[in-house]
């Protein structure tokens, strides 16, 4: 407990951040909660609709849920590739013995590279005319078979967008995850090796269940940048082809600025905003439930 | 009340764009003489123009030259290229009103709109009080007029449409050029069986798709059919749409564009056609300096040629009458309208033409003559030539006319109809419901 002098300075220094954060956060949602009860072009008179949008969001329009279904699809794909790419990584560089601060470095790369440079670097990779990288390299393997425009083919346009976002942020978590492993006890490890435990059933029975309060962490980290996931898909395929790769973020940027129906989108942004909440809800009790059984 | 309302709704245009907003009011659009002193400040231009090109080099020049008779005036050039955003920041700078003294725009329902709502000076008036009205092409103009007639944009150009091939890939592939829209479907084909990607196109910008949706109702019914189409008085149902959606699935069909066409830009598919790679390529006169003169591939340059859009049977407009666009226009914003716009425009308007056609482009007036630059090809001047002999109608891009999300849906669609990711009775569907939805909201 602290003496009520450090309780004190402890509130004073917390106001400043907890302002901002009210300004920056919370009063652009309570917006555009407000603003999800009108029809509004930007230029004409605002028109109160009511619950209008919401039923028209959750019961007739198909790009909606077709964005919606894609954001799920776009998460798992950047869910598996960040957070089981960087448990694979961290745990692997665990047990080497040189060189794993270039390793660290390399994976750490993509993180700093602009987003814009990513999506460019993409598009071209996966290229069919003129041929890029992806294509090339199936070529040479003899699956040429599988050769495709990548970006265009409405069956891999998804798994093409997501997967950047993974590759990009793979090392940050992988830093994160090897930080926490560090931290497992030896001592532990030792016991569990000398009575015959397998290298699973150490990752499983000792090293996993000690860094789960950052697994936690991460995985919400990773899920709520995923759910907000924009800037790739935006820039490489806009949504398309068709609605293939159009995320709910996408869409409602598409809807403010392109559409000019500032109401409607900022239904979908309150849709986004619960989105997470339910989704961090989601992970926190999941997670949790299975720490305590 | 209804002032806190907006207030609150620009805060939260704020939030989801992060731009600043604010408020204001507007004067008389139709007041295009305003008195008193003129006094010399800065003013402001929202363009959507390539930053090096010749509009904007000539009309930085003349506001130099105006800034030296009236010191502290200067034209700050506020540029965005990229049509998309460049609409999408528009329209956040008219929603918080805020929109700066001149800014472009197509003749868009969003336009419309703006203009109905007095924010737009009334250009008609404004050329024909600076007596330069009838200097103007009259298709330029009618390019950018609502569909009321009224105008309130200023061309700056003048632009023809055609379609770009290479003699030699076409000889190969054993094909003539098209004589009908019709015979494009099997052209592609024999050009595919020789090994030769048909058409090369700029799918990631969407609209060189969305030129081809126009041509057979334009060939078709002529220039009233988008116009209906737009308010939901004619649909893809009827049989001009069905014409345009079975022959698009047909190009599909064949496939006429390059693979993974939907994610190539611009630049893709110029260099696709101009390396030989690609037999046709259909775009404006803008790209004449790459067409037409000595910085094209020295390897096809003699192989170049271009054909005006074809007819087809029983086709209602000319083969003289194709898309020939004046481009984007600029609109002069009436609450900011005042002695100083107004003098700098009768300045920089009286002078801008000559400027621009010594550039080698076409000037929207017809009291100048284009100048044929020193490393022009023939097909240049043949080109050009074409500007003498338009017929009267001119087929308008739909993505000027169509309402935002009913345009946002058919770029979205049309990809999806060409590579056979959907039926034609699907996308007719598809489409005429988001018509009917949406164009009321715009075209009431």
């Amino acid at each position: 407990m602290l003496p009520n002098r450090s309780r004190l300075s402890v509130l004073v220094f917390l106001l400043p951040p907890l302002l901002l954060y009210c300004v920056a956060v919370l009063f652009p949602i309570v917006q555009s909660m407000f603003l999800s009860f009108f029809s509004w072009n930007g230029i004409s008179d605002m028109e109160f609709v009511g619950l209008a949008n919401y039923v028209r969001m959750l019961t007739a329009d198909d790009i909606f849920w077709r964005s919606f279904f894609n954001a799920l699809g776009y998460l798992a794909i950047c869910l598996v590739l960040q957070l089981g790419g960087a448990l694979l990584v961290a745990s692997l560089l665990t047990s080497m013995r040189r060189g794993r601060e270039l390793i660290k470095t390399l994976y750490l790369l993509p993180a700093v590279i602009s987003t814009v440079a990513i999506a460019f670097l993409f598009v071209r990779i996966y290229s069919i005319e003129p041929v890029g990288l992806l294509n090339q390299l199936l070529h040479w393997i003899g699956l040429g078979a599988l050769e495709r425009p990548w970006l265009s083919d409405i069956n891999t346009v998804l798994t093409a967008v997501s997967a950047p976002e993974g590759w990009r942020f793979t090392g940050l978590y992988m830093l994160i995850i090897y930080a926490a492993l560090l931290s497992v006890p030896q001592e532990l490890e030792e016991a569990a090796r000398l009575d015959g435990a397998s290298r699973w059933q150490l990752f499983t029975k000792i090293r996993f269940p000690h860094i789960m309060p950052v697994w936690i962490t991460t995985t919400i980290m990773a899920t709520t940048y995923g759910l907000r996931g924009f800037d790739i898909p935006y820039l490489m395929t806009n949504g398309g082809p068709g609605q293939s790769s159009e995320l709910l973020t996408t869409y409602m940027y598409k809807t403010a600025f392109s559409s000019t129906d500032f109401g409607y989108a900022s239904t979908i942004a309150v849709f986004i905003v619960v989105e997470c909440l339910v989704a961090v809800g989601l992970i926190l009790f999941l997670l949790k439930r299975k720490a305590d059984a | 009340m209804k002032k806190l309302f907006r207030a609150a709704a620009v805060a939260a245009v704020t939030a989801l764009a992060l731009t600043a907003c604010g408020g204001g009011g507007s004067s008389d659009p139709s007041n295009v003489s305003p008195t008193g002193e003129i006094k010399a400040r800065e003013i402001s231009w929202l363009l959507s123009r390539p930053a090096d090109g010749a509009v904007i080099n000539i009309m930085k020049k003349l506001a130099d030259e105006y800034a030296k008779d009236h010191p502290g005036f200067e034209l700050k050039l506020i540029t965005t290229p990229d049509r998309p955003s460049y609409i999408q920041k528009l329209e956040t700078l008219a929603a918080a009103n805020k929109l700066p003294e001149l800014f472009d725009t197509d003749a868009t329902p969003f336009a419309q709109q703006l203009a109905k709502q007095g924010k737009m000076v009334d250009a008609e008036k404004l050329l024909k009080s600076l007596d330069v009205y009838d200097d103007y092409r009259p298709s330029a103009l009618d390019y950018q007029r609502f569909d009321d007639g009224s105008l309130n944009m200023i061309p700056f150009q003048f632009e023809l449409e055609f379609v770009w091939y290479n003699k030699a890939l076409l000889q190969k592939a054993g094909v003539a050029v098209p004589k009908s829209l019709d015979d494009i479907p099997a052209m592609c084909t024999a050009l595919r069986d020789a090994g030769i990607t048909p058409i090369a196109i700029d799918g990631q910008d969407q609209w060189p798709l969305e030129r081809y949706v126009a041509y057979q109702p334009f060939r078709e019914a002529g220039p009233d059919f988008i116009q209906k189409l737009k308010k939901g008085e004619a649909k893809f149902s009827d049989p001009a749409g069905q014409k345009t959606v079975e022959w698009l699935a047909a190009l599909g069909k064949a496939k006429c564009f390059q693979d993974g066409f939907s994610s190539q830009g611009y630049s893709d598919a110029q260099n696709q056609f101009t390396s030989g790679q690609a037999a046709m390529y259909n775009i404006g006169t803008w790209e004449l300096p790459s067409l037409a003169t000595d910085k094209l591939n020295p390897e096809v340059r003699e192989d170049i040629d271009f054909f005006t859009l074809p007819t087809t049977a029983g086709s209602v407009t000319a083969a003289n009458e194709f898309v020939s666009p004046s481009g984007i226009g600029m609109a002069v914003n009436s609450k900011t309208y005042d002695p100083l716009v107004s003098d700098f425009l009768k300045f920089a308007l009286k002078k801008y033409p000559a400027e621009y056609a010594a550039t080698g482009a076409l000037s929207p007036t017809t009291n100048v003559e284009t100048a044929l630059p020193a490393n022009a090809t023939p097909l240049y001047k043949k080109a050009l030539e074409k500007a003498n002999d338009l017929g009267g109608k001119q087929a308008m891009p739909w993505d000027t006319q169509l309402d935002p999300t009913t345009n946002g849906r058919l770029q979205q669609e049309l990809v999806l109809l060409v590579q056979g990711n959907i039926t034609p009775e699907q996308f007719t569907s598809t489409m005429d419901s988001t018509i009917a939805q949406n164009a009321p909201k715009f075209f009431k």
